[in-house]
């Protein structure tokens, strides 16, 4: 009996064990086969009457108030469109290699953040993630972001003639400034740090003082102060390839190790380096790019305008006697607004509901009520109204200013601004900067909407991307034991690994490019 | 095999019906194997792919041997491999040693709860994760703040910048690897050491053998089809780097490459911003057929000295 009673269990336990199992592997199918079905709706007459709950992905993290506000937004959504939103977020961390993910994983959704080349734009367009959205597709679905959004965003982000996201609408100032103590500035003499040299002074300034400068080299500054500039989709965030976007008539691109000025540059680094402008582990450290400013290490730190303004105020609340203030050191060069793409809405080529998605759309980017409420939260509870165009911040607990991944649905038209009450110093610097850099906005260069479709080089930009860290980051911040050999070493590992290839894609790509926009 | 089975089909079903009950408790592991070894194992396909999400694994385009092109073409295939490698040996020796060492130790060992605590403490590191051990680390090599700095200019000695001098990187790697594993590896070999018949031991005291001469003559001899079983397994992994304890020890430290760079983190390097399964899935092929050769060879060679000590 008792021997039976435990054959029985050990039956039992197994069958169990081996349904468990066969349960787990089934159900990953049709998500791959469900393409977009292409359902497009004669007319402009749009059926709401089907209720749909629409799924949506942004980055970064979930703020306490989230979903109280998303509530909100919801209610006018079901009265007006018959649906609602739920929202996932892909967080700041992993949205690097999540992102892919949900397109290969075939996971459920609808709505997703996009952004030119730091937001999986290009590459997913080439995997074929999105849904291509003809003109008639946003006329018809989102007749109001049609007539806001300009013709050249819409240009930027159309990838062989179509265009799979949604470009944000605003004037982005893609210029780093410097968020700078006000008090060493002082005790070494400096009154202002508007040009490469001024800059390179001061830091030397602070190496002779003992105290670090930055957290590695200021390349960008380097490059932007004679004019050029990024080019999009090239490696290392373009930073390989440059071109001068100061000057529309130079089509030229310049490749870094190709120009005298990066040798240059890289001679002037390994001099700061050695005198300690910054730290030897600068490449190992996980600081961020405010960690330095705000501790204490280092005078300075760069990053774009509004980041660097919240800083130096975070800052100067800790340490009032430091008197962070802003500087920008390439002053003298005209300011490029970031293309529309860096920030975008796309929708999921496997989404069930691609219609709502794009009205869904419409309603963020354009009804005034929902735009400010994903921006600011609740009124009354986060923020309040002052007049047609500013607001004012009641709290910056639970839900912030534009950190809610809100990005990809601004609009200059309905945009509010700050309105502060009590003024400091910081206040003044930060707008005097901003109304002269906006009435400083340089022109356009055709490049500058241009962006490098790497399909046909993967192979190249894999084996360029592996090898660049080895060389480049130890130069640009002038880590290397001697620069020369090390550039040469550089230059070799580049060539081989196909450099040349890219170089000679990207240009047939941006001639035709050029030659499609004339 | 004392007794000799019947051949035949008819045979077969015999005995399958007769193990019917072992067999049954064998099939969960059977399917989980399945399911979870074998099933995945097509997906190597997508070495050969051109990888979209529309085409999904088994609708995209092939590609050949296109996939497996970075790799040898970023120059650096033959620096990780040998990196990779290197490490690996150096890991599976020095830790080998050093757990049987610990094992043999601790055995030795009378007092009970002074033998329960050592073993715990150095059972621990191996529940921290990677990335905290990065962070212990910067925290000791950093030229700013890092203790090892402070302790050398404490002495008067000129501070050394770690993060910048890559050949001091092979035995901090290696120290991490030993301090994390020793603890958990070490427990095989104590539970091996556990199985041996004491009666031995007492036979070779009652000939005057003295505690090396046990420790050479008895322990170790009879541990050793532990020590080969385990060898051969880790050897299986001898061109996979352990991405975990390489990224987050090393990161995007370029300087350190050269000293520092294994398989899994340049594939990393080169395939996370863009994407590429295909490449991906290459690179894992590369390594588990390289893998797979020297299992076949180690056994091989392990079956010239004694047959019974291989794994198959």
């Amino acid at each position: 009996m008792k021997k039976n009673m435990k054959r029985a269990a050990a039956l039992t336990l197994s069958a169990v064990m081996a349904t468990g199992l066969l349960a787990g592997c089934g159900g990953d199918d049709g998500a791959a086969g469900s393409t977009a079905a292409g359902n497009d709706s004669a007319g402009g007459v749009v059926d709401t009457s089907e209720h749909v709950d629409l799924k949506m992905y942004l980055l970064g993290d979930r703020t306490p108030d989230f979903d109280e506000v998303y509530g909100e937004i919801n209610k006018i959504l079901e009265e007006k469109l018959n649906c609602s939103v739920s929202v996932e977020f892909l967080g700041w961390g992993e949205h690097d290699t999540k992102y892919s993910m949900l397109f290969s994983g075939g996971e459920e959704f609808d709505l997703i953040f996009t952004a030119s080349s730091w937001g999986h734009y290009e590459p997913t367009v080439a995997m074929g993630g999105f849904y291509p959205m003809t003109e008639e597709f946003i006329q018809t679905y989102a007749p109001d972001i049609w007539d806001v959004v300009p013709e050249i965003a819409w240009s930027q982000a159309k990838i062989d003639g179509t265009a799979y996201m949604v470009p944000n609408y605003q004037n982005e100032f893609g210029q780093d400034v410097l968020a700078v103590r006000g008090d060493l500035m002082e005790k070494y003499g400096v009154s202002q740090i508007t040009s490469w040299d001024e800059l390179i002074d001061f830091y030397k300034k602070c190496a002779a003082d003992g105290q670090y400068a930055s957290q590695g080299g200021p390349w960008y500054q380097y490059f932007q102060a004679q004019g050029l500039t990024v080019t999009g989709g090239a490696p290392k965030g373009g930073e390989l390839i440059l071109y001068n976007t100061q000057d529309p008539s130079d089509l030229n691109f310049t490749y870094i190790l190709d120009w005298e000025g990066f040798a240059d540059y890289c001679h002037q680094m390994k001099e700061l380096a050695d005198l300690g402008c910054w730290s030897q582990d600068v490449l190992s450290s996980g600081d961020e790019r405010q960690t330095g400013l705000l501790t204490g290490r280092t005078a300075g730190m760069i990053w774009n305008l509004g980041s660097c303004r919240n800083y130096a105020e975070q800052a100067n609340k800790e340490h009032p006697e430091w008197n962070v203030t802003l500087a920008d050191p390439v002053a003298a060069q005209p300011k490029k607004v970031n293309s529309y793409i860096n920030n975008g809405m796309a929708i999921n080529v496997n989404s069930q509901n691609p219609e709502r998605a794009m009205m869904v759309l419409n309603e963020f980017y354009t009804n005034p009520v929902i735009n400010d409420m994903t921006r600011f939260g609740i009124e009354g509870k986060h923020w309040e109204p002052v007049g047609d165009d500013q607001f004012k911040v009641i709290t910056l607990d639970g839900y912030g200013v534009d950190s809610n991944c809100n990005w990809g649905w601004m609009n200059a038209e309905i945009k509010r601004t700050e309105y502060k009450e009590d003024r400091t110093v910081l206040d003044d610097t930060y707008d005097a900067m901003l109304s002269s850099w906006e009435s400083n906005i340089k022109g356009d260069h055709v490049y500058d909407g241009f962006n490098f479709d790497s399909t046909n080089v993967t192979t190249q930009m894999a084996a360029v991307d592996a090898v660049l860290p080895t060389y480049c980051d130890p130069l640009i911040n002038g880590l290397v034991p001697d620069v020369d050999k090390a550039l040469e070493d550089f230059r070799l590992a580049m060539e081989a690994a196909g450099i040349r290839d890219i170089i000679a894609e990207l240009e047939k790509q941006a001639a035709e490019y050029a030659a499609s926009k004339q | 095999m004392a007794v000799k089975e019947k051949r035949g089909v008819k045979g077969f079903f015999k005995k399958v019906y007769k193990y019917r009950a072992f067999l049954l408790m064998l099939l969960p592991g059977v399917i989980y194997t399945l399911i979870f070894a074998y099933y995945p194992m097509t997906g190597i396909v997508l070495a050969f792919k051109k990888y979209t999400y529309a085409g999904g694994i088994w609708g995209s385009a092939w590609n050949g041997f296109e996939n497996f092109k970075f790799f040898f073409q970023s120059g650096q295939a033959g620096l990780v491999t040998r990196n990779t490698v290197l490490y690996n040996i150096a890991f599976i020796v020095i830790n080998t040693v050093t757990q049987i060492a610990v094992a043999i130790l601790l055995t030795e060992i009378h007092n009970k709860h002074y033998r329960k605590m050592s073993q715990s403490i150095m059972f621990l590191p191996y529940f921290i994760s990677w990335v905290i051990v990065g962070v212990m680390a910067f925290n000791i090599f950093s030229s700013d703040y890092g203790f090892m700095n402070r302790m050398i200019t404490a002495f008067g000695g000129k501070p050394v910048a770690f993060y910048t001098t890559p050949k001091a990187w092979p035995f901090i790697l290696m120290f991490f690897n030993l301090w994390k594993g020793v603890g958990y590896g070490s427990v095989m070999y104590l539970a091996a050491i556990m199985g041996i018949d004491t009666s031995i031991y007492e036979a070779a005291q009652i000939d005057g053998a003295n505690v090396f001469q046990r420790i050479f003559k008895v322990t170790i001899p009879m541990i050793m089809p532990t020590t080969i079983t385990l060898f051969l397994l880790s050897i299986g992994g001898i061109f996979k780097g352990n991405f975990d304890m390489f990224y987050n020890l090393v990161g995007s430290n370029g300087l350190l490459y050269n000293y520092t760079d294994v398989i899994d983190t340049l594939a990393f390097r080169a395939l996370v911003t863009n994407q590429n399964f295909g490449m991906s899935a290459a690179i894992g092929l590369f390594q588990s057929v390289l893998c797979f050769i020297t299992v076949l060879v180690a056994n091989k060679l392990v079956g010239l000295y004694d047959k019974d000590y291989t794994l198959f």
